[in-house]
């Protein structure tokens, strides 16, 4: 059953969720304060006020990362009416926006215009970080010595602690080096939904 | 006067218990709890279980090199009895 306007508002607001996460607010505040929003990107917001159903989880890394984007693109636009659900107690709505009809992957931000027709939904992460970060570790594994002859779908508890400790470093590293490209990536995807989707429905 | 009792002698070859365990998703009690189930079932006859802190909502539990659970793969966490169905399938091994 589609989410329905009635269902939208039991949603918790933006601040609201900040205030009941009980882990990793410290880090999804900080990226939120270092997020660099385009002028341009806050302006096509600005103009096309829309509802924002927010899925999410305080231990999930992708929310982490891009639940603040979304929270930043609210407050700056002016626009955006954001509402945030649990997905653990929200299944009926997770279940609607499986990722490949299958994986409850998490965050999701399912959009909605002024009259409440849905524009579309954006999932977990832009898919070119995750080809990103597949060849990142594609060439990890072909280089690093302590990866030499380690299988790559091995399990981490399977790998020597050398092993486990460059892959660590290996994600911290990416993430945080391309952390200005993913949020941009998610933005300009967040923009091309609304856009390609208000050209239908008109 | 009673004599101490004896510990039970170690196995032959103890089992190694690894688990990985997603730091970030809050899985500290369910790794905590299998830690403690394997810890009384088992007393001497592990050579160590081994806690491993990761990301990305991973869970699995490895016994002695072979991947017993994953929660990728299996989902979900591994029920209690199948850790220690495991441990004592190699411990028989090796006896």
């Amino acid at each position: 059953m589609a989410v329905t306007r009635e269902r939208f508002e039991q949603g918790m607001t933006y601040e609201a969720y900040k205030a009941q996460m009980t882990r990793n607010r410290e880090r999804l505040e900080e990226n939120e304060q270092l997020l660099k929003l385009a002028p341009e990107d806050v302006q096509f917001f600005a103009e096309n006020p829309l509802h924002v159903l927010v899925l999410t989880e305080d231990w999930c890394g992708d929310a982490i990362a891009n639940v603040p984007i979304v929270g930043r693109l609210a407050a700056e636009s002016g626009t955006l009416n954001v509402r945030i659900f649990l997905r653990d107690q929200n299944l009926d709505i997770m279940d609607q926006y499986l990722k490949h009809g299958q994986y409850r992957s998490i965050p999701v931000f399912v959009l909605f215009d002024q009259e409440f027709r849905e524009l579309g939904h954006w999932i977990e992460r832009p898919a070119a970080m995750t080809e990103m970060q597949g060849k990142m570790l594609d060439e990890l594994y072909a280089t690093a010595p302590e990866l030499a002859g380690i299988e790559r779908g091995a399990s981490m508890a399977q790998l020597p602690e050398a092993a486990r400790n460059r892959l660590m470093k290996a994600f911290g590293d990416f993430r945080a080096e391309t952390r200005e490209l993913a949020n941009g990536m998610v933005v300009r995807e967040l923009r091309e939904l609304v856009a390609r989707n208000q050209a239908q429905i008109a | 006067m009673s004599l101490p009792t004896k510990p039970p002698a170690p196995a032959a070859r103890p089992v190694k218990v690894s688990i990985v365990y997603c730091a970030a998703c809050g899985y500290e009690p369910q790794t905590l709890e299998l830690v403690g189930t394997l810890m009384h079932t088992f007393l001497y006859d592990l050579a160590a279980i081994e806690i491993i802190p990761w990301q990305d909502g991973a869970f699995d539990v490895v016994v002695d090199g072979d991947l017993i659970h994953s929660m990728y793969e299996h989902g979900g966490f591994p029920e209690h009895a199948t850790i220690i169905q495991a441990v004592r399938e190699r411990l028989a091994r090796s006896a």
